[in-house]
């Protein structure tokens, strides 16, 4: 049986300040345990992420990209959600479009509160990517 | 069925009593049977005008391209508007740029055309059709085409070389008009809506994904899709790291301030990130009018990345481009009741 | 622009960090990178010498800005950023790269970890390549205060603020202020009255002349941000004017309508005109509308015809009044745990099965059966009483996961009160553990088990139901391995608590976090327990977790000290990381105009233009925008771009 080691996921992970990347923090102080290939880049809110952010990294040989934000209703800028959610649709269904794996893209919801699921979120979708493998679809060539 | 006759005379009568700097129509072009844009000024032109299956360029365009060359000279438009001939999809594109500001309601005057039972030719579908030989003319003649061939006449119907875009418009008449000529007939339904768009996504993500990368690999990045759309009417593209509109406000921070998103040698990655992101920025304001599809060089299937957007914006937002002039805009908006299942 | 000087100061945090991140790689990772100047590394860089340090080597080395990989930037970014200042640099200059919480703590592998800590502090480093120094935005602050809720917590902080010479609106639901507090008979350790010790303080609020009372009233909407919010207040109209109400009780003995009566938790009935205690403040009569039958003559008109004092006003209309404050207490209090969720302990369904509070209504001498224990089903002194304490608490799988914390203490309380009362009656208590920590709390637990000889039984009651005019009580005591069943004449639940459905409201409508039991969230749970994330709100009482009555005054004279420092500066730093437009890219399409969620934008001249005091830098705007012409600064799409780069570097 061969003994190599799974896939490794690289993944970006834009954390809304007030929630996703309290979230996390709470985790940490926690000390709940989940893989390490998410690198966190919080920004003021999820309505901050453009649908840029999400091509670039995939660009730049992300294997997943996450944005997590407020739960719907508890945006500290009232709605910076609701414009993501609809952004962020509409960027995941262009990805599907074209045959990018579903899996790869991934929104989720985690409050302040939510230290155990920011880490599931996380265990999660390093789990649904493993089987994928490298990204490299939207890859640039010249990034090895 | 709409009379040439009065389109022309409108023209010459707008032109003549100075009701119009300039009227935006279709003339024959100098290449066989094909319409070309013509930006006419003085009345004498206007029997120049025509109309028929060949007039399939959004002319919009030059709407924009006016502004920019006034703004250029430092001008202002100067009381009276442009007027232009507008088909359905090509009035809602004036709306969605109205929308954006980009002019003001009483700079157009729209001369609506109804596509009425028809639409545009597809010049593919007509060469295969026609079989090599060339036409000369082409006429619209109730569900008919006419053409006219060195073989004689030939009688088409519409439906078999009309442009996809065509056969599955939802709204062939020009809503917002001055002036309209021809018959509204919203709701005939010659296809589905995005009939070629379910054709293409019936495939599985593998196939989709293969068809994809043939098609972003063939993208040489000329950049006609951009050039041709009404909407890309930005004097910069984000994707952009070639051209740079350098005006007196540019400070050095702005100039240094570049982010190259792509990069500019047409590799696939570079493409793709290209394509999706003007798919992006279409969202919401792309009006189907197919000119990016048939502009490009390579026959890439530019149009239903847009159709894309635009049929989730119609089935989860209920949202329809160039509505109307006051409407919401797709991505600056929200309802409640947006899909989030998606979201974790 | 020339090179920045960058220095990067990585922080072990004693093994916090250094356990799972190799520190000195980190470090030495850093010093590659094209900016950095200067690295260090130090057991606890916000330790004195660590800060000092950081101090003196932005000046030995000429750095123009620094990163600290440490915690998380709630906690030190502000102690690192005074230390930029100290160093004569730009406090914006100075970003955190948050390697402990969001890395050394959650990932064991040594390897892995440090990975992704030198991935974190690259991103960071290019993010501060381009921080531009900026100024604080300096705001004038409104010298006022809104405190919402009039139960215990908030009528302390009111006055507190009050005395400190800050007008404050005190906004209550009810008709009357009091709270929770005002329905507890006596309170432990030392059985003092209740309302002896609360009414004054009432009396108080109302005739401050720095307090502004505003009852029957509920916060509908609030904007703006620390130092200058505007709040709008829906006050429900009680058709009654106050000022006339003479309390004389002539309505309530010619009111034809009967409802239950809510103070009393539904132990016994009111009027529709009804005063939901005798000593409310403001003291008058309140026309509940819900149940009147028409305010109008000639549907009734009983109440207006007997009103000698000419108070009552059918016309009375609600009044929305939008009120501008410098800070916010949120004081909204607890409800109980809905019975109903409870099938195992009656469901609410069985008679004689009450709430801890209804007991206290029961037992207060103001009460329904004045303060004679009677059970309501047949108004007999039980002689059997179980009181059951975790009712709905401690119990993960089924209810709320939380210790309530002040059951063990008034079930005890409770116990002593009933065998006070009916000295030949029998006291039950189930229980889990006792958790008396508290001044003099242990010896009133103690006393009640030996002194008055109440029966403590170790273990939880599976189910109870009603047989033969009792309530027959099924559990276990888990100190002998026996189950035991009881007849009892009555049964008290000390049930959960949980955050009232008021604070649920009030925390999306003030946008402030809740904790995953629904209780406000506080901003840290040691440092800042009684700030929320948001700046200018502040949190008392109940509605942050459970509490029983000193520890909520605490914390209600903490908020209070709170706002009045913050209300005590003359004007406040507001962060300028705001929007910026990029004029000549701006295209004036006017989406950004549209996303704004705070109204700040507006085309002027066929360009977007930034309202500097509405923008809350969002960046709602920069993501909308096709052309990147605004950025809210400092967190530019260019930043964003070059961070995602070192992250997948």
């Amino acid at each position: 049986m061969s003994d190599q080691q799974p896939y490794e996921p690289k993944i970006v992970a834009f954390l809304c300040k007030w929630c996703s990347s309290a979230g996390s923090d709470l985790a940490g102080v926690s000390r709940i345990q989940y893989p390490a290939n998410a690198t966190p880049i919080t920004v003021p809110c999820t309505g901050a992420v453009s649908p840029m952010y999400i091509m670039s990294a995939f660009n730049k040989g992300a294997d997943g990209v996450l944005v997590s934000g407020c739960h719907i209703g508890d945006c500290h800028y009232l709605e910076g959600n609701y414009l993501a959610r609809r952004k962020m649709y509409l960027i995941m269904k262009l990805l599907e479009f074209i045959g990018v794996e579903q899996n790869r893209f991934r929104m989720s919801w985690v409050s302040a509160a939510e230290g155990a699921k920011f880490a599931q979120v996380i265990t999660d979708f390093v789990g649904d990517l493993r089987p994928l493998g490298p990204q490299d679809k939207l890859k640039r060539a010249e990034i090895k | 069925m709409i009379n040439l006759k009065d389109i022309r005379e409108t023209a010459r009568d707008m032109l003549a009593k100075g009701e119009a700097r300039a009227v935006i129509g279709y003339r024959r072009g100098s290449r066989g049977m094909l319409a070309e844009p013509a930006f006419l000024t003085k009345p004498e032109e206007a029997d120049e005008l025509v109309w028929d299956p060949t007039c399939f360029h959004n002319l919009s365009l030059y709407l924009v391209h006016d502004r920019k060359h006034l703004a250029h000279a430092g001008k202002n438009s100067g009381g009276a508007p442009v007027a232009i001939i507008a088909k359905g999809c090509d009035a809602r594109s004036i709306v969605v740029l109205m929308q954006e500001h980009y002019f003001k309601r009483e700079d157009v005057y729209i001369i609506g055309v109804s596509c009425e039972g028809t639409g545009v030719v597809d010049e593919r579908k007509l060469a295969t059709h026609l079989n090599g030989v060339q036409a000369s003319n082409a006429a619209f003649d109730g569900d008919d085409f006419v053409f006219t061939t060195a073989e004689g006449e030939k009688r088409i119907p519409a439906r078999e070389v009309m442009a996809d875009r065509c056969l599955e418009c939802r709204s062939p008449y020009p809503k917002e008009h001055n002036l309209v000529f021809g018959e509204d007939k919203t709701g005939r339904q010659l296809e589905a809506p995005f009939a070629a768009l379910d054709r293409f996504e019936a495939q599985g993500a593998g196939e989709r994904w293969e068809n994809w990368a043939r098609h972003f690999d063939r993208c040489i990045r000329c950049f006609a899709c951009r050039s041709v759309c009404p909407m890309c009417y930005c004097d910069e593209c984000v994707v952009d790291s070639i051209t740079f509109p350098v005006t007196t406000e540019t400070t050095a921070d702005e100039k240094a301030s570049r982010i190259r998103w792509i990069e500019r040698s047409a590799a696939r990655s570079e493409n793709i990130t290209y394509l999706m992101t003007r798919a992006m920025h279409l969202a919401g304001r792309c009006t189907d009018c197919g000119e990016c599809d048939r502009a490009c060089p390579v026959n890439v299937p530019i149009r239903l990345l847009n159709n894309k957007m635009e049929k989730e914006a119609r089935e989860q937002f209920g949202f329809e481009p160039g509505a109307s002039i006051g409407g919401p805009s797709l991505v600056a908006s929200f309802l409640d009741k947006d899909p989030g299942e998606f979201i974790r | 622009m020339s090179k920045k000087r960058t220095g990067v100061f990585v922080c072990h945090c004693g093994t916090n960090i250094a356990a799972t991140v190799d520190v000195a790689k980190v470090a030495r990772e850093m010093s590659g990178e094209d900016t950095v100047a200067f690295t260090q590394e130090y057991v606890y860089m916000c330790s004195e010498p660590g800060q000092e340090s950081v101090v003196q080597s932005i000046k030995d080395n000429k750095l123009d800005s620094i990163v600290v990989t440490c915690c998380s930037p709630n906690l030190h970014e502000k102690t690192f950023r005074d230390n930029a200042q100290r160093a004569g640099i730009n406090n914006f200059t100075c970003e955190i790269a948050n390697i402990r919480e969001q890395c050394s703590w959650v990932h064991a592998d040594k390897a892995k970890g440090t990975e992704k800590a030198i991935k974190i502090s690259r991103s960071v480093v290019r993010r501060v390549n381009r921080n531009l120094p900026m100024d604080a935005v300096k705001v004038a602050v409104t010298r006022r205060a809104m405190v919402i809720g009039g139960g215990i917590a908030g009528i302390q902080a009111a006055l507190d603020i009050a005395n400190a010479g800050i007008e404050v609106i005190l906004v209550e639901k009810q008709a009357t202020i009091g709270g929770r507090m005002l329905q507890l008979s006596e309170t432990f350790p030392t059985l003092d009255c209740s309302q002896c010790v609360l009414s004054p303080k009432m009396v108080e609020v109302n005739r401050h002349p720095n307090i502004r009372l505003m009852t029957y009233s509920e916060v509908k909407e609030v904007a703006g941000s620390v130092g200058n919010f505007r709040v709008k207040v829906h006050k429900r109209s009680s058709f009654v004017d106050p000022d006339k109400c003479k309390i004389c009780d002539h309505c309530t003995e010619v009111c034809p309508v009967v409802v239950p009566n809510e103070y009393e938790l539904g132990l016994t009935s009111r009027r529709a005109i009804y005063i939901p205690y005798a000593q409310a403040i403001p003291a008058s009569f309140t026309l509940d509308e819900d149940a009147c039958l028409g305010l109008n003559p000639i549907r009734c008109g009983k109440c207006k015809d007997v009103c000698e004092a000419g108070a009552i006003d059918y016309d009375m209309r609600p009044v929305t009044t939008t009120e501008e404050v410098g800070a916010i207490v949120v004081a909204t209090g607890f409800d109980l745990y809905g019975p109903e969720n409870m099938p195992e302990l009656g469901g609410g369904r069985v008679e004689d099965v009450l709430d801890g509070l209804q007991f206290e209504r029961l037992i207060s001498a103001s009460g329904a059966t004045k303060g004679h224990i009677l059970r309501p089903s047949d108004h007999k002194e039980p002689k059997d009483v179980v009181f059951i304490q975790c009712a709905g608490s401690r119990d993960p799988a089924k209810h709320c996961a939380y210790c309530s914390k002040i059951c063990c203490m008034y079930t005890a309380k409770h116990a002593r009160l009933y065998k006070k009362h009916v000295p030949d009656g029998r006291a039950y208590v189930f229980y889990i553990d006792i958790r008396s920590g508290g001044k003099g709390y242990e010896e009133f637990v103690q006393r009640t088990m030996e002194d008055d000889d109440t029966l403590y039984l170790r273990g939880r009651v599976s189910k109870l139901y009603r047989k033969g005019g009792k309530v027959r009580v099924m559990g276990t005591d888990t100190l002998t391995g026996q189950n035991v069943e009881i007849d009892a004449d009555m049964v008290v639940l000390a049930l959960a608590m949980t955050p009232s459905k008021g604070t649920m409201e009030i925390a999306k409508t003030l946008k402030i976090g809740r904790d995953k039991d629904g209780f406000l969230a506080e901003a840290h749970p040691k440092l800042r327990p009684v700030e929320s994330v948001t700046g200018g709100i502040y949190l008392a009482g109940a509605a942050q977790a459970p509490k029983d009555i000193p520890e909520t005054v605490a914390q209600a004279g903490a908020a209070a000290a709170k706002v009045i420092a913050l209300l005590s500066q003359a004007t406040l730093s507001r962060s300028p990381l705001i929007a910026k437009v990029r004029r000549s890219h701006c295209t004036g399409c006017g989406m950004c105009v549209e996303a704004c969620p705070f109204i700040a934008i507006r085309l002027e001249g066929g360009k977007a233009v930034v309202n500097e005091a509405l923008c809350e830098g969002c960046g709602s705007c920069s993501a909308t925008c096709l052309r990147a012409a605004i950025d809210v600064k400092n967190v530019t799409q260019m930043q964003i771009h070059e961070m995602i780069e070192a992250c997948l570097a």
